[in-house]
């Protein structure tokens, strides 16, 4: 640390330097970089004086000195040379890139080093790959940047939870996410929708076990550590604008889909549906009265802005970042899915002149309110608008849906999208989220070399869900009960969750005999969480006062009747961890370093069974080119790192969002609850059977990995090599319902899961310019390669067409379909022994050894410049993913035919003997046994192009006229060609849903302003 | 350095503090099993929690779609399309929600029986030995209905029947092997006894009385081919119940009469079964159709051909009930009509709906009428052909309101055969066709029996009586977790 400090003064010096007029004797030369080109801007001082110059723009100088004085070059990033003036009156050289004189900070769990002494296995994004892109939760932009962190966002709802996982998945029914802290708070890693990723200065992957032990209770998936913009101390107010409109369109489909007089011909042909009832003249009246895009009616452009304005400044002893956001994005589902945010951010930092006592805070505040569809994916043809917009036949119009009488449209499944035009006109659902997270922390140093630091922080969510049917709706008089005739329902729901942090340290650093550093802390941590929730359901509303949410409309409950019979909820839940642990690193010269760390953790979760888990790693590295060996070798930095260690895991079930702190808090006792109430009378009934064994799940995880730069430092990367095993793993596991009353499953710690793997991430840079505005080129490449395994399953062993030892998670079983029968149009298959069948069973479907997670995933991608335009591609790929096509299933389904849409495909199916086609009969006998077979299994590997973009920057002669220090002009892609034999809209959503939202496609177009 | 002091000693105290209050947290409202039976009025709230295990719908959706009941509908949207195909495997959720909700019900009940000793009964003596009662009742009726679908054959005591639990688990992962019939049989008569030792009120028809253990017996008995037994606890019970008649039966099925009614399982507004349940588990006539009994009520499973085209063009009440003429259109020409799924569309309407709530309706478990058929079949299985055709005509005199010719069977098949038919119009959408064809469809002549147009739809017609669908498997959930439950023949 001191080193470093005194470093950075030097070079502040070297920049203040005074420039002034020769005397004496006259020093001239030229000074080049390592390829001879001209070095401009090089700082030459005569040591021990004020007298110095700098090199011009073609690397010449002079400089007065005399004989026996000492020249000391220096430039940043090259390594400084001095020169004793001799008799010479010209001193000319070729200057060396200093490779650790740039070195970057790594950011740890509770420090931050440099790349240099660093021990761990992490990745840093910084704010540049993050600002301006127009995902409404940051998560999203993340993809691809990071080797081993597979994200994936199955739906197009704006700000929507994405699935991310670290180096594979670690657990069955336990969390699998990584660890959230944004300004050392821990936070819900689900819902990043009401943040503002403008805000973001950098974000910090930490992977192996030597980077996240620290984490112990929390940290067995990773850790993503996010720091947010700060202000620096003695500078300006500086201003920035960042504003963003885009664009977003549904991706599109190759299903081949039928238009309205095919589809009607079909049910003609079929005999079954509206078409069937037309002669060939009717038909033909209908098709072209008819022939709706179901898709371009609920699904359109959503058009999305998003401004963010800060503003940072700083004095002597304090400095601040202040910024107020704003963004408003409408999702492709037209009307029904948008998200509209506020948000406002101060940070401060402080400190006492004498710099021993440093404090900081962090403080973001934000509101978002969100309409966010529901039933999407699900088969409700009254409630899922994405069925409707895939699955609705062509010849409705929408003309037929008039507003406001919904009750009267006809109840046949051919009618479904006029049941969600009206769903569209009569449903709310709507979020309104209060997100605010806060930080103070502050370090007072007791001495020179031990320091006390404490840190207290919240995240707070405050939610209020407001659900309502009006009561003039399709559903609401669908569903109405005989004689009622004010129906529908509201559900206002409010849950307020607090989660807070307060950790100590004790911190003792030095430096001995200039090459022994060492560094010791001690910890204790705090976390308690807290959640309460309330909500009632309103049943029955006068349509005369009807307005969503409020109450003007509410109709009481009455003598005669049990339709407007109201029930109210109320949750409390309270969630607790306390934990202490220490940690130790040490340094020799820079060549050889090693750290441990060692962990107690308490959870509330198991304070009946086993409360305390002890989690320890160890981690060490060799800088190889620091070795007086290595002085002349092409590398500039090679460095070898290992580490050992596991970590826990304590979310036995897998909550989302604001329940996750809460999920499964007692599940070590045997409860009953109030309710299976009979005749009319509230009875009691076991609600829970206990585990008093449970334990925490525990992560061992081993790394080691290759960190390099070459060819002067053209070449960057690291290699890492992992292997990552789950033992105690949470299970749902199964217990006999029989003797069990009822019960099939309990929460235990059952087996044992491996992830092992490598994270690759290389940077070249093809073309460097020799100087400003000349043309860079970067080629970007992060890979994952994951396999995961069962190592063992327990005392019950493998689990019917489930998990298997051996076998990866979430297997697929299904029996090969190989084709159709020529004879009858029937479906065949091949049965457990290879033999072709039609009639599967059961037993049948084997294990494929195929899932829904990838082997590969990554991206590659360039980042270019010339002069003041700058171009960025990125291409996102996964390999080795297997899911159902089920959307496809439900096209070519003919027992679908009068009630759906339908694809092209299906007129191909089986018709005569004889035939040979790849569909079968639409009176295929053996249609339901499918759902055993992998005939709708899809290869769902893609390459897409994720994100490109195409950027300006106003010269500063422009900039000088029109008052700005910075602009800069931009477009960009996100999702804009995807290459994938999958046929659906999105082939990243992950899972297998049927009508699913899809994530859109979007072009934006934005602004960066600086003052 | 005093700071340090000071520092270090906060450090502890925090640790101190801190680590007990994070960590020994107790949840809000919860109720430990240990303190969940404490007095008579916690053993009557552990009965109302058994009682609501009960649920006959899984029987009825299974038995309409697998058999010969019920038809895919015009808003279909997949529903029973495996079973209607014939295709049963351990994974179906019929098969599964009838295995957990009885042995749902039986866990609750040995708790309670566990938990009874040691609660003061002296507080009221007479509840207590109600509430006792009717626990033993539940026990006793979960055993039958569990080894009713999952025994190959009811009068064999040697073939396996379930899981015999009659306590609380100790160690709940433990592996139990089947019990066999007889083992089942004896634990029910016990528990019956016991039951009938100790309830002493008749309350009502939706709570377990005396009656509902004879009925109880006499079903058993007659499944088990104990004649004698069955005859006598059946005419017990007709002698109090009589046979609807027309009118009553209509409003039997409104759950407004209850001139019929044994036992039914009692379904109200906001109970748990107050809602949809397409694979059992809501309003019985969600089975069906999604909102109502009319046609824009979404029918997704409507009468099948075969039991309308006996029915139609007759007087007989249960038509009436079990048809929504109104709403329904009949297409005559439906054999032959491709599209005589919207064409030809038979509404179910056997459970109308009650209180003002479409399709939920009482679960009608024991009917006098059941139990004059029981006497049928004793009677032809005694080979007296005249009493049994002489009960065939009292229910048939009061269902189609007028005196019907009595019938004549000249040997035991044709008795049976007839016993069968009735049975099937008498007890349709009830959750009897399948077992029915169990167990007397070959001494009757009589098999799954689909409209063929219908079925030519569908992978077949019928089935063989000894088919190994008509047991059911033992649920994937059960196989999974206890290594020693043997699976039935051919799953």
């Amino acid at each position: 640390m001191k080193t470093k400090f005194s470093g950075i003064l030097t070079l502040l010096l070297a920049f203040v330097v005074q420039l002034s007029f020769a005397q004496g004797k006259t020093i001239s030369g030229s000074i080049s970089d390592e390829d001879g080109l001209p070095l401009p801007g090089v700082n030459i001082i005569v040591s021990g004086t004020s007298n110095g110059t700098q090199t011009d723009f073609d690397g010449n100088y002079s400089i007065s000195a005399n004989t026996g004085d000492v020249l000391s070059y220096s430039f940043v990033g090259y390594k400084t040379i001095e020169k004793t003036v001799g008799s010479a009156n010209n001193i000319s050289f070729a200057m060396a890139i200093d490779a650790t004189a740039i070195d970057e900070v790594v950011i740890e769990a509770f420090r931050t080093s440099t790349k240099e002494t660093s021990n761990i296995a992490s990745t840093t994004i910084t704010a540049s790959t993050i600002e301006a892109r127009p995902n409404a939760s940051f998560v999203q932009t993340l993809q691809g940047q990071v080797a081993g962190l597979n994200i994936t966002t199955s739906s197009g709802q704006p700000g929507a939870n994405s699935t991310i996982n670290l180096r594979g998945v670690s657990s069955l029914s336990g969390n699998t996410e990584p660890l959230f802290i944004i300004d050392g708070v821990p936070v819900d890693e689900d819902n990043f929708r009401s943040l503002n990723p403008n805000d973001i200065e950098s974000l910090s992957v930490l992977k192996d076990a030597g980077a996240t032990s620290i984490y112990g209770n929390r940290g067995a998936n990773g850790v993503v550590k996010i720091t947010t913009k700060r202000g620096s101390y003695n500078s300006g107010l500086k201003i920035t604008y960042t504003g963003t409109t885009s664009f977003s369109t549904l991706q599109n489909h190759d299903y081949n889909l039928m238009n309205s007089r095919e589809q009607l011909q079909l049910e003609k042909d079929f005999g079954s549906g509206f078409g069937a009832t037309l002669s060939d003249t009717e038909l033909d009246i209908r098709a072209r009265q008819a022939d709706t895009n179901w898709l371009d009616v609920f699904f359109g452009t959503g058009l999305s802005q998003s401004h963010t304005l800060g503003l940072s400044s700083g004095g002597e002893n304090v400095n601040s970042f202040t910024s107020f956001g704003y963004n408003d994005t409408e999702g492709i589902l037209k009307r029904a899915s948008t998200l509209k945010r506020f948000n406002f951010r101060n940070n401060l930092s402080g400190k006492s002149s004498d710099d021993k006592f440093n404090y900081a805070t962090s403080v973001s505040i934000n509101y978002s309110e969100s309409n966010e569809p529901n039933s999407i994916g699900s088969g409700a043809i009254n409630r899922n608008f994405v069925l409707g917009a895939n699955q609705s036949v062509p010849y409705i119009s929408p003309n037929a849906y008039v507003a406001g009488q919904g009750g009267n449209i006809p109840v046949v499944f051919a009618n479904t999208p006029l049941f969600l035009l009206d769903r569209l006109d009569t449903y709310t659902r709507r979020e309104d989220e209060i997100k605010i997270i806060a930080n103070v922390n502050a370090s007072y140093k007791l001495t020179n070399d031990l320091t006390y630091g404490a840190s207290i922080g919240a995240d707070f969510t405050d939610e209020q869900l407001l659900r309502v049917e009006a009561p003039t709706s399709f559903n609401a008089q669908l569903f109405a009960a005989t004689g009622d005739n004010t129906p529908g329902f509201s559900d206002q729901d409010v849950t307020r969750t607090l989660a807070f942090n307060f950790n100590q340290n004790l911190t003792y650093a030095k430096t001995f005999n200039e090459k022994h550093g060492l560094e010791v802390s001690l910890f204790t941590e705090y976390f308690k969480a807290h959640l309460r929730s309330f909500g009632f359901r309103q049943l029955g509303f006068d349509p005369a006062t009807f307005y969503p949410g409020d109450g003007s409309g509410f109709v009481n409950d009455n003598a005669n009747d049990d339709n407007y019979v109201d029930t109210g909820r109320a949750n409390i839940q309270n969630a607790g961890l306390f934990s202490y642990y220490a940690f130790a690193d040490y340094d020799y010269d820079k060549r050889y370093g090693f750290s441990a760390t060692v962990r107690r953790d308490a959870s509330y979760r198991f304070s009946q069974s086993n409360r305390w888990g002890t989690f320890y790693s160890v981690a060490g590295r060799w800088n190889i080119s620091n070795e007086s060996f290595m002085q002349d070798s092409f590398f500039d930095v090679l460095k070898l790192r290992g580490s050992y260690g596991t970590t826990g895991n304590q979310r036995i079930v897998d909550a989302v969002g604001q329940f996750a702190y809460f999920s499964g808090p007692d599940l070590t006792r045997d409860l009953f609850a109030t309710g299976g109430q009979y005749g009319g009378q509230n009875g009691i009934a076991v609600s829970q059977i206990g585990n008093n064994e449970l334990k925490w799940e525990t992560v061992v995880q081993a790394n080691i990995g290759l960190d390099f730069e070459l060819l002067k430092r053209r070449l960057r990367g690291s290699v890492d090599f992992y292997k990552k095993n789950t033992e105690d793993l949470f299970i749902n596991a199964p217990i006999a319902g029989s003797i069990n009353g009822g019960t099939t499953g309990i929460r235990a710690n059952v087996g044992e899961l491996e992830n092992r793997g490598v994270d690759i991430e290389l940077h070249y840079d093809l073309f460097k310019a020799k100087k400003d505005g000349g043309f860079n080129l970067t080629l970007n490449g992060v890979t994952n390669y994951n396999k995961q395994e069962f190592i063992s399953l327990g005392d019950g062993g493998d689990i019917p067409f489930g998990n298997r030892v051996g076998g990866p998670l979430a297997e697929i079983y299904a029996a090969p379909y190989v084709g159709v029968n020529p004879a009858n149009g029937n479906l065949l298959f091949l049965d457990i022994n290879n033999n072709i069948t039609e009639d599967l069973q059961e037993e049948d479907q084997r294990a494929t050894g195929q899932n829904i997670y990838p082997d590969w995933q990554g991206s590659f991608g360039l980042d270019m410049d010339y002069k003041n335009f700058f171009f960025t591609t990125q291409f996102n790929y996964t390999i080795g993913v297997e899911r159902y096509d089920f959307d496809y299933s439900g096209f070519i389904d003919p027992t679908a035919i009068g009630q759906f849409r339908h694809s092209r495909d299906i007129l191909r199916a089986w018709q005569n003997p004889g035939d040979i086609t790849d569909i079968p009969s639409l009176n295929a006998t053996n249609l339901s046994d499918e759902g055993l077979s992998d005939r709708h299994q899809r290869d769902s590997d893609y390459v897409r192009l994720r994100f490109v973009q195409l950027g300006y920057a106003l010269p500063s002669n422009v900039l000088d006229k029109v008052g700005f220090s910075s602009a800069k002009l931009f477009v960009s892609g996100e999702n804009l060609i995807t290459f994938t034999e999958w046929r659906g809209f999105d082939a990243e959503a992950l899972g297998a849903s049927q009508n699913g939202y899809p994530t859109p496609k979007t072009l934006s177009v934005g602004l960066e302003l600086g003052f | 350095m005093k700071n340090i002091y000071k520092l270090i000693g906060a450090f502890m105290i925090v640790s101190l503090f801190g680590c007990n209050d994070a960590i020994d947290i107790e949840q809000p409202g919860r109720l430990g099993a240990e303190n969940a039976f404490t007095s008579v009025a916690d053993l009557q709230a552990g009965l109302l929690g058994a009682y609501n295990f009960l649920d006959t719908t899984n029987e009825i959706g299974f038995t309409a779609a697998f058999t010969d009941e019920s038809t895919r509908g015009r808003d279909n949207g997949g529903q029973n399309v495996n079973i209607q195909n014939f295709n049963l495997n351990s994974g179906n959720g019929y098969v599964s929600n009838i295995w957990l909700s009885y042995y749902g019900a039986i866990g609750t009940a040995n708790r309670i029986i566990a938990a009874a000793g040691s609660v003061d009964s002296s507080e009221d003596q007479t509840a207590y030995d109600n509430i006792l009662g009717q626990t033993y009742a539940i026990r006793a009726y979960s055993f039958f209905q569990i080894l009713t679908y999952f025994s190959t054959d009811y009068r064999d005591d040697s073939a396996l029947a379930g899981i015999l639990v009659t306590a609380p688990a100790t160690d709940i992962f433990a592996d139990v092997p089947r019990s066999t019939n007889g083992d089942f049989y004896a634990q029910i008569e016990s528990d019956l006894n016991a039951a009938a030792g100790l309830i002493t009120s008749n309350t009502n028809q939706t709570f377990m009385g005396q009656d509902f253990l004879t009925a109880l017996r006499a079903r058993m008995a007659a499944y088990r081919g104990q004649y004698t037994v069955a005859d006598g606890h059946a005419a017990s019970l007709l002698a109090s119940y009589p046979i609807a008649n027309q009118a009553q039966y209509v409003n039997m099925f409104n759950d407004s009469d209850f001139t019929e009614i044994i036992f039914s399982l009692e379904r109200n507004r906001n109970d748990s079964f107050d809602g949809q349940g397409l694979t059992g588990g809501g309003w019985a006539g969600s089975l069906f159709a999604f909102i109502d009994s009319s046609a824009g009520g979404g029918p997704y499973m409507e009468m099948s051909r075969a039991v309308f085209n006996i029915l139609d063009g007759t007087s007989d009440v249960r038509l009436t009930t079990a048809f929504n003429a109104g709403d329904s259109t009949v297409d005559t020409g439906y054999d032959g009509n491709n599209n005589y799924l919207n064409d030809d569309v038979l509404l179910v309407q056997k459970y109308p709906g009650s209180d003002g709530q479409p399709l939920m309706n009482d679960l009608k478990v024991f009917r006098s009428a059941e139990m004059l058929l029981i006497r049928a079949e004793a009677a032809a299985s005694a080979s007296n052909f005249t009493a049994a055709a002489t009960f065939i005509k009292q229910l048939r005199d009061a269902r189609l309101g007028t005196a019907q010719p009595i019938p004549s069977y000249a040997n035991q098949t044709e008795a049976f055969g007839a016993i069968l038919d009735e049975r099937r119009l008498e007890l349709l959408y009830e959750g009897h066709r399948w077992v029915d064809l169990k167990r007397l469809g070959d001494m009757g002549g009589r098999a799954i029996d689909r409209d063929a147009w219908e079925c030519s739809f569908l992978a077949g017609c019928t089935l063989s009586n000894s088919d190994f669908r008509f047991t059911l498997p033992i649920p994937l959930s059960e196989v999974t977790a206890n290594a020693a439950v043997q699976q039935n023949p051919g799953y």
